[in-house]
């Protein structure tokens, strides 16, 4: 068994929109014969690539939804899943990592480095994601693969290894010659399924051999083994694969391999790259909680045989009911095995075990740890752990952004209504940045997200999948309220009104948290509040945070202090001290500088230079700050904080600036406090809604 | 923050550069930081930026083959380390905030530097974000491979820009030898454009700061300064 785990490798493919993700999946899918026929996304007949399942999907030519598939490639099992390329669904991008081994970043051979690419790379490191770059659209009018490989290390810090040199650039795109093996290598057939294998031509040989030098120079540096071979001439292709291997898989080398997906060629050497340097499930160490020692981190081992442990990374709802994405991280999943789901407490039983090829499945008995496979009729959330009776750990919590996006919807006819709680159901199960509630001054249902298009695409979803006509109003931010100094508090709630009374007294002081939304601390002595009403108190406090009196958003980063309080023997109750808490927060939040945050996002700008003063104006005129610019031969890219209220629109106004030449990904940076002026503002917006309340 | 406060926070040697009240070595004027690789010339540089910043000054911090965010987190590092000794100092993200306002970092990838390119953002910066700084820093220039003459048109940009510029300089153990009387090499070839030079150098727990060219005589009493190893900056209290 453990041999087949060292055969699985778990491999997500990110990349900037448009860079040919899908494309290059649908080759892998070829030549693995997971199918027998390539579809372009937005090719002319008009079925679409086989992972872009959805619809929408193939309407836009973009990758929405991740869709997980198993190739097989040399005796290795290789799980994809592909990523969405748009930064409004950054979400998938992490929900994949959290998960995979290993990546493949593809880039354009024209565009190079581009914003999006920043963004996923940034992600990667976060969770420690080794890579392999492929260098795709060597074919295209422009195309500068050793530019990009340059590009890997000044725009991202990679220390790129270039193992490939193309034969023939643009339309003369022929091949690739094989720095390893020192062969150049061409792909025939009517799809490109056959590599042959030939000498370098004679032309081409001096710049192999001294491309092949710098490569033996950097790798030297991962095996002393390969730097005597190297100065002896006798550098075999097994120590640089070995010395690749180490160098990649402790994230300091990033393989560059060349090619053209869509002229199909060079895509079976990244199959070998995914085989040989990216690492299996073995050679990665999963971490989880042990929920019985307080949430101890342990190590868990990817023995096919310990206690079972398993992540739900992803839901989707289809023709049989929900599909439920999981990673096994510890032991075996097996059909009929009985699984505690540890957030909810509930036994479930393993029925139908399915590997996912896209929209289709093949039906399974075992998954070994490590693997990736779909379990249906299982009623869980994203994120949840699945562990074998007996142990209680949770799998790391994944980094969920807050969403930062509002707009209110509401069905357009009473025949809607059910479709849209039904989808709204499903999108929030499925996605954990995406939230439903009820505004309780409106009566509005609110959908929030991490963008506009992120919004956009569920409302289109409800649309399409759900028949669900929906009216929507323009997006709102989701503002914030905070302290700035500290404010005491000493509050005496005591009601007489026939029968036993109420009666609590709390006392104390809030104060500026740095870190964290809200920390509740108990320095009471001496029994001056009974221990039963301590909880009730921090129960009031929060319940007081959820809307703040400044513009009735949630109050964050406050820290409460209760010193003192006073109880009565019959009149003091959990209510009485919940609404003391309550009233003490209000009264001091007045008095403790309160202000108004706003989200704040990371803006990024690429174009022309000439373009430069154009999208400087551009951000500054939406209250950016720029952090910087870089110039990089005739293209620049913006770095900019910039309030999301000033980001709608954004796209188009950029669009016109710079006629369409420029383009930009954001990203949620952080919570900041709104200038004056904003202040006054959404005060003002604040008291009219409340005078037309009150009119009503 | 208070005068003292902020007077406390200034602890790169360009402080010391100070007279009648003017910060720095003043504005046209070229500093040339010297030192082997890995000494720390970036920490330096930063520590004079963020003198600046602190100072109320606007900086203009170009570099090459860097990303913004590696600089910006050299900067953020150093402001949240000082800023920890001062506890009365107000929250860290503020003043970060009023720093980031004044200062603008600005990369340049590939070859693509030049001091016509530099010129032309700096333009940029100053009619679309009325951005004109007071110092100009250039880091990680090779000098060996620069033409005298571009190192001339950046000396008269920040003339022109009313900045003072200062400049890393990479030396080598295993080049050529110092001639006497003149900067080590390769700073030698332009040391008829340097102002002040200092050498940064490894000594024992400490690293050095020797001034071997004053040519304004600002530092004439204090040729040799004893820096914190870690973040290159006056020891506190000196």
């Amino acid at each position: 068994m453990k041999d087949t785990i060292r055969r699985i490798r778990n491999i997500g493919i990110s990349a900037h929109i448009d860079s040919g993700k899908t494309t290059l999946t649908e080759r892998i899918l070829y030549y693995t014969r997971r199918i027998h026929a390539i579809h372009d996304v937005k090719g002319r007949d008009g079925v679409g690539a086989t992972m872009d399942h959805m619809e929408l999907e193939k309407e836009r030519g973009i990758t929405i939804t991740s869709a997980a598939t198993q190739v097989r490639w040399r005796d290795h099992a290789i799980n994809i899943i592909d990523t969405p390329g748009h930064v409004d669904f950054t979400i998938e991008v992490e929900r994949a990592l959290r998960v995979l081994d290993g990546a493949v970043l593809i880039l354009c051979a024209v565009a190079g480095v581009q914003s999006q690419s920043i963004t996923v790379d940034r992600q990667m490191r976060r969770y420690r994601v080794p890579r392999i770059a492929f260098v795709n659209k060597c074919d295209r009018s422009g195309a500068n693969p050793e530019k990009v490989a340059e590009q890997l290390r000044d725009k991202l810090g990679h220390t790129p290894v270039l193992l490939q040199l193309p034969i023939g650039l643009e339309a003369d795109f022929s091949g690739v010659i094989d720095l390893v093996e020192m062969k150049a290598l061409r792909f025939e057939g009517d799809n490109g399924e056959r590599v042959v294998e030939e000498p370098i031509p004679a032309d081409l040989l001096p710049r192999a051999e001294e491309k092949r030098a710098e490569m033996l120079d950097v790798l030297s540096m991962y095996s002393d083994e390969l730097m005597e071979a190297a100065l002896e001439d006798r550098a075999t292709p097994e120590l640089i694969h070995e010395a690749l291997r180490r160098g990649v898989q402790g994230l300091d080398l990033t393989p560059v391999l060349l090619g053209s997906a869509y002229k199909n060629k060079g895509v079976q050497p990244v199959l070998d790259a995914i085989v040989r340097y990216l690492p299996s499930p073995l050679d990665v160490e999963a971490e989880a909680l042990d929920l019985e020692r307080d949430e101890a981190p342990i190590q868990l081992s990817a023995d096919p045989d310990a206690p079972t442990v398993a992540l739900a990374f992803k839901l989707e709802d289809g023709r049989y009911g929900q599909l439920t994405y999981l990673r096994v991280y510890q032991g075996s999943l097996r059909k009929g095995d009985t699984l505690v789901n540890v957030r909810s407490g509930r036994k479930i039983k393993v029925g139908r075990l399915v590997r996912i090829h896209a929209n289709q499945m093949e039906d399974i008995e075992v998954a070994p740890a490590g693997d990736i496979v779909g379990l249906f009729g299982v009623d869980c959330y994203t994120g949840d752990t699945f562990c074998a009776e007996g142990i209680r750990v949770a799998m790391t919590s994944m980094h969920v952004p807050e969403p930062v996006v509002s707009l209110g919807i509401a069905p357009a006819d009473a025949a809607s209504q059910a479709k849209v709680s039904k989808a709204l159901a499903r999108f929030a199960k499925e996605d954990p940045t995406f939230r439903v509630r009820q505004d309780d001054e409106s009566g509005q249902t609110v959908i929030s997200g991490m963008g506009e298009l992120h919004l956009e695409v569920y409302v289109e979803r409800m649309r399409r999948e759900y028949g669900a006509r929906v009216e929507v109003s323009p997006p709102e931010v989701a503002y914030r309220e905070t302290i700035s100094r500290r404010a005491d508090f000493n509050y005496l709630h005591r009601k007489q009104t026939g029968g036993s009374g109420q009666y609590a007294r709390v006392a104390g002081y809030i104060e500026p948290l740095e870190e964290g939304s809200y920390e509740f601390v108990d320095q009471i002595r001496g029994g001056a509040i009974p221990t039963e009403f301590i909880g009730s108190c921090d129960k009031g406090f929060r319940a007081a945070m959820e809307k703040g009196s400044l513009i009735g958003s949630p109050v964050t980063g406050v820290r409460v202090v209760i010193n003192d309080g006073a109880a009565h023997a019959v009149d003091s109750s959990d209510m009485a001290f919940q609404a003391a808490a309550r009233m003490a927060f209000r009264e001091a939040y007045r008095r403790a500088a309160p202000r108004i945050l706003e989200p704040v996002m990371r803006v990024s700008v690429e174009g022309p230079a000439e373009y430069q003063g154009a999208i400087y104006r551009s951000l500054m005129q939406r209250r950016g700050t720029i952090l910087g610019s870089t110039e990089d031969g005739g293209f620049c890219r913006i770095e900019a904080e910039v309030p999301l209220k000033e980001m709608f629109g954004y796209a188009t106004d950029l669009r016109s600036a710079t006629q369409g030449k420029a383009e930009f990904t954001m990203e949620f940076a952080k919570y900041a406090p709104v200038p004056a002026e904003v202040a006054e503002q959404l005060l003002a917006e604040r008291r009219t809604g409340a005078a037309l309340e009150e009119d009503r | 923050m208070t005068e003292q406060m902020i007077a406390r926070l200034r602890r790169s040697p360009r402080r010391l550069l100070e007279k009648d009240g003017v910060p720095g070595p003043g504005p046209g004027s070229l500093s040339l930081v010297l030192a082997r690789a890995g000494v720390g010339k970036t920490a330096f540089l930063v520590g004079i930026g963020l003198d600046a910043l602190l100072a109320g000054q606007r900086v203009l911090h170009v570099t090459l083959d860097r990303t913004i965010d590696k600089v910006r987190d050299w900067y953020d590092d150093l402001l949240l380390e000082l800023l920890r000794l001062e506890p009365e100092a107000p929250h860290p993200a503020e003043v970060q905030l009023a720093i980031e306002r004044r200062r603008h970092i600005h990369t340049f990838l590939g070859n693509s530097f030049s001091t016509g390119r530099l010129r032309t953002a700096a333009e940029v910066l100053a009619s679309h974000m009325d951005f004109r700084p007071d110092v100009l820093i250039v880091d990680r220039l090779e000098l060996e491979s620069v033409d005298p003459a571009e190192i001339r048109a950046l000396r008269d940009l920040a003339a022109e820009l009313g900045a003072e510029l200062w400049m890393s300089c990479r030396t080598h153990r295993e080049g050529p030898a110092s001639r006497p009387g003149h900067l080590p090499p390769p700073a030698d070839r332009v040391e008829d454009l340097v102002d002040l030079a200092f050498c940064l150098q490894p000594d024992g727990d400490t690293v050095r700061l020797d001034v071997i060219e004053d040519r304004g005589e600002l530092l004439a009493r204090q040729t040799r300064i004893v820096l914190d190893p870690h973040r290159l900056l006056l020891r506190p209290g000196a």
